[in-house]
Parts: C-alpha cells; sequence; structure tokens
C-alpha cells in the first residue's frame, strides 16, 4: 500500500559488507535496503547448495532488489564455507548453517526491526524452517522449491557425484562407497565440492516441519509443463502445515529449474509473485 | 513406444533447456560427454524429472553411464521400467 506521506525515494544500492558470526568468523552477505524509510519486514535470503547456489545467484539478486524496492529490507548471506564467506564447506555443519541464519537476522533487525522473514531457495528452504522456529521472534517463511525433507537432498547431491564418476562402475556402487566413506568420518569429493560428515548428516536430518515460531509459509514451486500441479507430496506437506494452524499460500509458477539450468536464465514470474505474496496483507 | 519417445526427449529439452534442438535428435543422437549441458547436475535432474514425469524408477544399482549414452540407449532404459 502505497504511503503518501513516503516520497518516491531512490533505491540505494546493494551493499556487500561482511558480517561478524563471532568466533566462527565472518559471513559476506549484501544489504539492500528498503525504497522507504520504514521497512515493511526483514527478510534473510538462504541459498542452496553447492553449485545451486551459484546458478541462482542472478534470480537471488533480482528479487532480492524487488523486495527491497517494494519496501522490504532484505540481506542475503553466505553461510559459513560457501560462496564468499570465510570457513571451509568440508568443514561445515548444518547447525553453523542455521546460526547464520539467526545471525543475520538479528543484524538485520537493528536497522528493520520488522516482520521477520526467512526466504530460502531449496535446501535454503530448510536452513530457513529451521532458524525460524529457533527465532526468538514469531517468523514468516518464503519457500522457493522447498525439499520436504533433508534425505532427498542429500540422495540428490551425492547421485550428482556419482553422475561426475560415470563409467566407473554404477551409482550404486558409488553411493555405497560414498556412505561409507562419510559414516567412517571421511570426506566425500562431489563434482569439486568436499562434503564432510557432519553436513552430510545434518542435512539428511533437516525436514521440513510447523513449529510454533512460524506463523506464515509463502510456498513456490515451478514447473515447465502448462497443466502441471502442485506434487501429491507437497499438497500434502501444505495441508499438514494449515492443520498445525499456520497460514499456507502456495502457487505453482510457470518456468525453468533456474538453480540447475546450464544457462543462467530469468523466471520474472517468480520474482514478481514472491514480491506480491510478501506484501500482501498481514506481515506476519 | 512412439511416444514415450517423445516424452523423453521432450523431457530432454525442457531440463537440459535445449530451445527445442532436440527435434534433430534421434535414437543415435550421442548424449553424455556430446552435450554439453547434460553435466553432472542435469543428469540428476533428468533422472528426477523422468521419474516423475512417467512413473519410472532409476535404481541405483542399475544405473551407469551407459543409460546415457544416446537418445536410444535412455528411451530403452525407460521403456524397460516404465508405467508405475
Amino acid at each position: 500500500m502505497p504511503d503518501a506521506v513516503e516520497a518516491a525515494t531512490v533505491q540505494p544500492p546493494p551493499t556487500p559488507f561482511f558480517l561478524p558470526a563471532g568466533r566462527r568468523g565472518r559471513r559476506f552477505a549484501i544489504h539492500h535496503a528498503p525504497a522507504r524509510r520504514a521497512a515493511r519486514s526483514a527478510i534473510v535470503y538462504l541459498h542452496p547448495l553447492a553449485e545451486e547456489m551459484n546458478k541462482s545467484r542472478r534470480m537471488a539478486a533480482l528479487a532480492a532488489r524487488a523486495l527491497a524496492a517494494d519496501g522490504h529490507a532484505v540481506l542475503q548471506v553466505d553461510l559459513y564455507g560457501c560462496g564468499d564467506s570465510e570457513g571451509d564447506f568440508a568443514e561445515a555443519g548444518w547447525d553453523d548453517w542455521v546460526d547464520d541464519a539467526l545471525a543475520a537476522m538479528r543484524w538485520l533487525q537493528q536497522s528493520a526491526p520488522a516482520a521477520p522473514v526467512f526466504w530460502g531457495l531449496r535446501a535454503g528452504c530448510l536452513v530457513a524452517a529451521q532458524a525460524a522456529c529457533a527465532a526468538p521472534a514469531p517468523s514468516a517463511l518464503a519457500l522457493w522449491q522447498p525439499p520436504l525433507d533433508g534425505r532427498t537432498v542429500l540422495q540428490q547431491f551425492l547421485r550428482v557425484g556419482a553422475a561426475a564418476r560415470f563409467g566407473a562402475g554404477t551409482v550404486k556402487e558409488y553411493l555405497a562407497e560414498a556412505r561409507q566413506s562419510l559414516a567412517g568420518g571421511r570426506e566425500v569429493e562431489i563434482a569439486g565440492y568436499r562434503l564432510g560428515r557432519r553436513l552430510a548428516d545434518g542435512i539428511e536430518a533437516s525436514r521440513l516441519a510447523p513449529c510454533a515460531g512460524i506463523r506464515r509459509v509463502h510456498w513456490f514451486e515451478l514447473s515447465m509443463r502448462p497443466e502441471a500441479a502442485l506434487p501429491p507430496a507437497s499438497t500434502a506437506a501444505i495441508a499438514a502445515w494449515t492443520d498445525a494452524g499456520v497460514a499456507v499460500d502456495a502457487q505453482l509458477i510457470a518456468g525453468p529449474a533456474f538453480w540447475q539450468s546450464a544457462e543462467i536464465v530469468d523466471v520474472p514470474a517468480l520474482v514478481a509473485a514472491t514480491v506480491h505474496g510478501l506484501g500482501d496483507g498481514d506481515p506476519a | 513406444m512412439m511416444d514415450l519417445s517423445a516424452e523423453v526427449i521432450r523431457t530432454l529439452d525442457d531440463v537440459l533447456g535445449l530451445g527445442g534442438r532436440s527435434g534433430t535428435f534421434s535414437r543415435a543422437t550421442p548424449l553424455l560427454g556430446a552435450v554439453p549441458e547434460l553435466d553432472s547436475m542435469a543428469v540428476v535432474a533428468l533422472m528426477a524429472a523422468l521419474e516423475d514425469r512417467l512413473g519410472v524408477s532409476f535404481p541405483d544399482d542399475e544405473v551407469d553411464g551407459a543409460t546415457f549414452a544416446t537418445v536410444g540407449s535412455l528411451v530403452d532404459f525407460v521403456a524397460a521400467r516404465a508405467g508405475a
């Protein structure tokens, strides 16, 4: 809702900086200040795993910028061992990532003491959900293509490792070796990323589950097929959230899986739907 | 079988973002190592999409590089397992 008193301000440019994360080093972050005096919400963006993070950078930036233009304060943070943050991916733990999300929200709330929203893409959705459940105040979630379960995420990530080694045996043989290595505390190399046991265990144990701290969920999935509907598993999960008293608005957007496409693609419809969804009505 | 082949090729086009290039694909068209968009991430995405669209499952003990060698090898793999 436009505020007549707020003059149309020139949107400040995104500001990259390093966010202190205590004794665990610093995290690279990008702050998108809202294009109005008082932010309508404080949104922390949690990126997906490994190559998906790289392939989705542009879409994340476009959406962050569009949300800021619509009056939200947005902070993108590179999790421990990822992107330009300090730390070694091989030494990362799932709990570190949840802590990073919470630290990012605390930082953002200093300048934007508004309704908190944890926004994630793919595995980032699982970090977002866990952070929202642990946050001191009730939050909303914005989920782009949420996996329902960390087990699928780990399985897909291990399969990428298998596919990168095609020719040297079946996927099963690779997966068995990989799991044995991880169980023995040894890292597994997956298409250039070194996966350690701590992170693998943490990913595998994560779930998308309702809790008292989550009031509202904005759920977005993409499909290339015009006749598609949300997958039955997602519909069932959404029903469980609704039964638990959470307000969920779910949408299927026509567009490619930009986080895994060979060429960087934009999905403007997803940006628009996200801005519209987060700008709608009750912020929490 | 014709429909299945078309569906596999359409899925390839969608997942790999070929923008219709698959129109020239035949059974003999080499995939793994020949189509640059088919990297390890795309292989996993392709399996997930075929599982989802065609009800086929890609059991880990049956999948290896040969599965994705050509359009024909992939269609044959799917044909032998499709229709859940």
